[in-house]
């Protein structure tokens, strides 16, 4: 089984139920699979190289969901993109996975304008309309023409592909061939493509599905990024389990998102801390029933235990799941058992169906009941390496157990406390900022001396960046310049937030910085 | 309360704090901030803090929606039926 077959077989099995509905338009899974077919023979009909990296640069949308099940189905290699990223970053990307198609929503046609010229391996673009800008060497090609093809066979279902039991059996069956690179930031700075094989993706799949009781039944608002790996497994578990997915981008204003959960009558709500602080604090969230609604999945950084509590007393009867993982682990680790919410509470719980968890001391030994170490991940889900990146894998991957960086202990009950994090990674908003980054793009400014980046406590964000900062003598500079300046390299939310400056920073003996005492500060 | 500055108030908070005073962005006052994707989730709590502290009102929770902020003119527009209302 590969990951297109996931949509064959849910196709095969519920061909007549709504795959996703966004505003006013929905999909059935027998058109999902329809439009997808026809998008992957148009791929194939390219004459890629084997294995040809796809870029999908589009909001979440049915275009979306269509193009990365014919990423698959066509046999190649899924590059979910953020659409936030500055053009460089993103060019980077391209440039780095060496994409030879990118399906793009021309919205975003005015940064992708960019860099076109500068990539020679792309051969085609794919948009939802018409785009300005022209490239003489490439296929420029929109999408609504393809799906007008006429493709008869596409519409027979294939009842072969019908699964009897979605278990442990189809991931046995699932190959180890690469299927999707997802970007994230990486501790040196430079983004990392992590490399997710079709049984990376649809062993972690199949554990969700079951820890969440996931079934035909549920349907999921969804608000987070289908580039972002949290996001991802909201698609492929929705689908693999026949549920349907409820896209609605327009979490800046929060009620609309609560109108459309009791109007859809949602069975599930996923979201990073910075959501739930949000609907908590800035909307009629507390007020309303849900009736609907099942559960709640929190993962993307720590929530505050006094957040968790406050989402547990106004829906004690809801279920609420409190979840771990990183992007190398495809992406669910850990999952606290809603049942467990108020004795564990701060816990991130115990494995995810197929996961192993080892908490593993700097001498390599395990760890003892109640001492910290650091998470190591064994099982089907943690990822094939890095892309182009040997040195790093090697860093991370070892005897095929992934080294997360990140500390925990085992309570006496088996549960899991996540006590900090090895590397220098800011958790903000659900994303990974890696303070290296932050930290070369502020000391490329030739009136920046020094320049230590933190992860400081937000209340909505979970944590915010900020830069301490020394200036050569004589200059002035105020928060919004050093902003400014930063916007023109990294992404706007690595952008540091808060400024703060010293005439000098603290040293250790080894002239290091003393980020310690910064933070004290 | 005169809509032209306020308009102007409202567009250079936009700029300044979401596009860092990069004006060649070309912000229209009817460009829609969730299109454009000028602001995101959190930023749209900015605005609204700016604008109850700036023009001493208070912006319920009902009122966070597209109709009333997702536009420079939108802004203006409610602010006005705020201030008058």
């Amino acid at each position: 089984m590969k990951i297109g077959d996931i949509l064959s077989h849910t196709a095969a099995t519920y061909p007549d139920h709504t795959a996703v509905t966004h505003h006013d338009k929905s999909i059935s899974y027998r058109e999902l699979q329809r439009e997808s077919e026809k998008l992957a023979h148009y791929l194939k009909e390219l004459s890629l190289s084997e294995g040809a990296r796809v870029g999908i640069f589009m909001e979440n949308s049915i275009d979306y969901v269509i193009s990365y099940f014919a990423v698959f189905k066509a046999g190649l290699v899924a590059v979910p993109l953020n659409t936030t990223l500055s053009y460089r970053q993103l060019s980077y990307i391209i440039s780095d996975c060496q994409a030879e198609v990118l399906l793009v929503h021309a919205r975003y046609q005015r940064m992708l304008a960019k860099f076109f010229e500068s990539q020679p391996a792309l051969k085609c673009i794919i948009s939802d309309r018409i785009l300005k800008v022209k490239l003489p060497h490439t296929i420029m090609e929109t999408l609504p023409h393809i799906l007008e093809a006429d493709l008869s066979p596409s519409d027979n279902i294939d009842k072969q592909t019908v699964i009897k039991n979605i278990d442990e059996e189809i991931v046995l069956q699932t190959p180890r061939e690469l299927a999707a690179i997802f970007y994230t930031s990486g501790s040196t700075g430079k983004s990392k493509g992590v490399m997710l094989s079709h049984r990376n993706l649809i062993a972690n799949t199949v554990g969700t599905i079951e820890y969440l009781k996931l079934t035909v039944q549920d349907s999921v608002i969804v608000i987070l990024p289908f580039y972002y790996i949290y996001g991802n497994s909201l698609l492929l578990t929705h689908v693999m389990a026949g549920g349907r997915l409820v896209i609605d981008n327009r979490f800046m204003y929060a009620e609309m998102i609560l109108d459309t959960m009791e109007t859809e009558k949602v069975t599930g709500f996923s979201g990073v801390p910075s959501n739930f602080m949000i609907l908590l604090n800035k909307s009629t969230f507390p007020q309303r029933k849900f009736e609907h609604l099942r559960y709640f999945t929190q993962a993307g950084g720590a929530m505050a235990p006094d957040v968790i509590r406050r989402l547990y007393k106004l829906f004690p009867h809801k279920e609420i799941y409190i979840m771990y993982g990183q992007t190398e682990a495809s992406p669910r680790v850990t999952y606290l058992p809603p049942e467990l919410l108020v004795d564990k509470l701060g816990s991130v719980g115990i494995e995810v169906p197929g996961v192993k968890v080892k908490i593993i001391k700097e001498n390599g030994e395990e760890a003892a009941t109640n001492e910290v170490g650091e998470i190591v991940v064994g099982g089907d889900s943690v990822m094939m390496g890095y892309w182009n990146q040997p040195e790093e894998q090697k860093e991370v991957l070892k005897n095929g157990w992934l080294y997360t960086g990140d500390l925990a202990k085992r309570d006496e009950d088996g549960m899991i406390f996540i006590a900090g994090r090895k590397k220098e990674i800011i958790k903000s908003g659900g994303n990974r900022i890696s303070v290296k980054e932050v930290e070369e793009c502020l000391l490329a400014n030739e009136n920046i001396i020094e320049a230590a980046v933190l992860g400081v406590k937000d209340d909505v964000f979970g944590e915010a960046v900020k830069a301490v900062i020394v200036l050569k003598k004589g200059y002035q500079i105020n928060l919004k310049d050093i902003q400014k300046y930063c916007r023109q390299t990294l992404a706007e939310y690595k952008i540091p937030r808060y400024v703060e400056f010293m005439d000098s920073l603290p040293k250790h003996k080894t002239g290091k910085i003393n980020k310690l005492a910064l933070m004290e500060n | 309360m005169e809509k032209d500055n306020l308009r102007k108030e409202i567009k250079d908070f936009i700029i300044e704090t979401f596009l860092f005073g990069d004006e060649s962005e070309s912000l229209q006052d009817s460009d829609s901030f969730m299109q454009t994707g000028i602001i995101d989730s959190t930023g749209i709590l900015e605005v609204t803090g700016f604008i109850e502290e700036k023009y001493n009102i208070t912006i319920e929770n009902e009122e966070m929606t597209p109709n009333n902020l997702d536009s420079v003119e939108n802004i203006v527009n409610f602010i006005v039926r705020k201030t008058n209302g």
